[in-house]
């Protein structure tokens, strides 16, 4: 019985510890899989790993891998490189951008070609330059990748991943002069034949040959990060304002003899007003109106006086106009005043046809709006007058005060004086002075009068004519 | 202004009829309403396009295809108003060469000895207005200022229209000019229309006679007294007469 009953106990035992062992086993075994597969991310890799660790292997040339599709990606980083770099110069660790790395050996990394390497090591920028990495969202280059172009420039493409320049003063965050150089130089990277063109600009030039830090590069006139596109037609219109960021600016435009009122003129004239509309109310409309670039060109801008592309040259800017006006002759390209307000010297037609409206709007329209308020007055002031004469009678004048009162108050055209119908009204104005001063006292001053009394010889010579021209309307 | 026959009791008035003399004829009340209804609509089109960088005008404008739109409806009624223009001075030329051309709206020197008698009798230095014919000096001008005004606005218009082809003709600074003239003369001929023409015919007195073609005898003796005497033969002045002679 007792052999039995340890023999049992026994068994259960072993089953019991069997059991145990076999859950144990599961549970060791994922564990300790897990620990190889993801690793943890160091919390201060500055502390833990430094540069002198990675540059053990990747500081010499040798190291490379074979990616998916067979591109051979080359491991070594040339430690002067990273060194002169904005980052490695301040004394950023290898491992504050590879943060996947770890420690050697390295986690598994899987890419099916070199780009792809680019396309997912660049992210750890956002780690620092949210704020930059947010704005490349919007760009153009972003759009064109989630379009499944992935040559589309990403932040490593422009700035390169180990040899990062600074680019802008610290303090002040300026863009450096010599960076300024820089800048279409990277993007000609991609663009090579629109840097070809703008290299011989006008602003190309004077940027690449003397370094002028006041001509556009690049991003001055598409953005950095937040690249738009170019080709659509709300940056078409939009576009006036970029050129007028600088030609608008009179310390910048001063130095060069440039006009300020490049845009100015444009706006007040056919093609800049409509452009200017339509910015305003339907900013993605579509319009064959010219812009600035419709004329002066896009990245190989000249100057005006340039013989070979220069407007001021006529048959240049008659080129341009036949774009649109296929019939223009030579003409027709002076009708666009080349930015020039009106004067004597230039356009004069314009400035004189400006001229005349000067005096005559103030001439025609103040000469009508005095008679039609002396219509008013004399209407509203024969009432007044007869008030004030029943109001306030003079003394020993007051029969013929209200004699006059009579007159004012009368129908108009309707003549209390004896005026026969024949008798031409200056002879009878005359025969009136004559006949009853007295009205005349009260109407008028003396001056008046004498006034009234100087033109009647000039006035009957004319008036004795009349009657001639009278028959002949009859 | 205010003249009313003064023995006129109510009883009376409601029994008396309106006497008229005619005016203008249908074809010239015609050419009126033509003129009026282009010209409101060259205005209502042209001004929001100068006017286009002010608000109210960028409201109308808003798309590409209504400033299109408005465009177009700007030169329908420019050629309506262009139409009118020639017929009117082809009926003029007719008139003339059948010898029928009253020269009544011609300006003469009576017009100047009125408007200077008329500036007198404003400033109070006379009681007595000037008697006018069928047209007054005023009248005149109203005409002639409107018609070199138009004559303006069609020539400019048109160079805008079509400046290719009058700069195979004429330099091309002519179109530049030719949009100021048109931008401006318009704003002048809306301001005359606006303060000359409306204070004439509607403060000054209610005057329809442009399109009833007929003025009535109170208007045509105070305001017309000798077209009136050439029409009835009668003194336009019946009191006054009596007292004379």
């Amino acid at each position: 019985m007792v052999h039995r009953r340890t023999l049992f106990l026994g068994a259960f035992l072993i089953i019991m510890l069997a059991f145990l062992a076999s859950v144990a086993g599961a549970l060791a075994g994922p564990q300790a899989q897990s620990d190889t597969s993801q690793p943890t991310p160091t919390p201060d890799p500055r502390l833990s790993i430094s540069d002198e660790v990675c540059l053990g292997c990747h500081g010499q040339p040798g190291p490379s891998m074979v990616l998916e599709n067979g591109d051979v990606l080359d491991l070594y980083v040339p430690q002067q490189d990273y060194n002169a770099s904005v980052h490695g110069s301040m004394g950023y660790a290898c491992v504050q951008c590879h943060r996947q790395i770890g420690n050697y050996p390295h986690a598994p990394f899987q890419a099916k070609d070199l780009r792809d390497v680019s396309l997912q090591l660049y992210q750890a920028c956002q780690g620092c330059h949210q704020e930059q990495y947010a704005l490349a969202q919007d760009s153009v280059h972003s759009a064109a990748m989630s379009q499944g172009k992935r040559e589309a420039a990403v932040c490593t493409d422009c700035h390169s991943a180990h040899s990062v320049r600074r680019l802008n003063q610290p303090g002040t965050l300026e863009m450096l002069p010599e960076a300024r150089v820089w800048v279409p130089l990277t993007c000609s990277k991609c663009h090579n034949a629109i840097f070809i063109k703008y290299k011989d600009s006008v602003h190309g030039s004077a940027l690449i040959g003397d370094g002028n830090p006041d001509v556009p590069t690049c991003i001055d006139c598409h953005g950095v990060h937040n690249i738009e596109n170019p080709t659509t037609a709300a940056f078409r219109l939009r576009s006036p304002e970029i050129c007028a960021k600088c030609h608008t600016d009179e310390a910048k435009m001063a130095k060069y003899g440039i006009s300020t009122q490049v845009l100015n003129t444009y706006v007040a004239d056919f093609h800049g007003t409509t452009v200017t509309l339509f910015e305003k109310m339907t900013p993605d409309a579509e319009t064959n109106k010219p812009v600035c670039y419709d004329c002066h060109g896009i990245h190989d801008i000249q100057r005006v006086d340039d013989p070979a592309k220069g407007l001021e040259v006529r048959e240049n800017l008659l080129g341009r106009c036949q774009r649109c006006h296929p019939g223009a002759t030579a003409n027709f390209s002076s009708a666009w005043l080349s930015h020039y307000i009106p004067s004597p010297e230039k356009n004069p037609i314009v400035y004189y046809v400006n001229l005349f409206y000067k005096f005559f709007i103030p001439t025609v329209l103040g000469g009508m709006a005095v008679l039609v308020a002396l219509d008013l007055n004399k209407s509203a002031g024969g009432r007044v007058r007869k008030l004030l004469r029943k109001a306030i009678p003079e003394k020993g004048t007051e029969v013929v005060a209200s004699e006059e009162s009579v007159q004012t108050g009368a129908p108009e055209g309707v003549d209390l004086e004896a005026d026969q119908p024949g008798v031409r009204p200056e002879q009878s104005d005359q025969a009136q002075d004559m006949e009853s001063p007295q009205a005349d006292e009260i109407s008028a001053s003396k001056e008046d009068e004498a006034e009234t009394k100087t033109p009647p010889q000039p006035l009957t010579d004319e008036a004795d004519t009349n009657p001639d021209q009278e028959a002949s309307h009859d | 202004m205010t003249a009313s026959l003064p023995s006129t009791t109510p009883v009376e008035k409601s029994v008396s009829t309106i006497r008229t003399v005619p005016r203008f004829s249908v074809g010239q009340r015609w050419e009126h309403s033509i003129v009026l209804i282009s010209i409101v609509l060259l205005l209502l089109t042209g001004l929001p396009q100068k006017y286009r960088a002010t608000t109210w005008s960028q409201q109308i404008l808003t798309t590409p295809d209504r400033l299109y739109a408005i465009q177009n409806i700007h030169r329908i009624a420019a050629v309506v108003l262009t139409l009118l223009v020639l017929y009117h001075l082809g009926h003029t030329l007719y008139l003339l060469s059948k010898r029928h051309l009253s020269g009544n709206m011609l300006p003469s020197l009576q017009d100047i000895r009125d408007a200077f008698q008329m500036g007198r009798y404003l400033l109070f230095l006379t009681n007595r207005k000037p008697k006018f014919g069928k047209y007054n000096f005023e009248q005149k001008f109203t005409y002639w200022f409107l018609f070199f005004s138009i004559g303006i606005m069609v020539v400019s218009g048109f160079i805008l229209w079509f400046p290719i082809a009058i700069t195979r003709i004429l330099p091309g600074e002519i179109i530049p000019s030719a949009k100021l003239a048109h931008s401006t003369e318009a704003i002048v001929t809306l301001v005359f229309i606006v303060i000359w023409h409306f204070y004439h015919v509607h403060l000054e007195r209610l005057n329809l006679s442009i399109f009833t073609g007929w003025l009535n005898e109170k208007d045509a003796r105070t305001y017309h007294p000798l077209e009136f005497e050439r029409l009835t033969g009668e003194p336009s002045e019946p009191r006054q007469t009596g007292d004379d002679h």
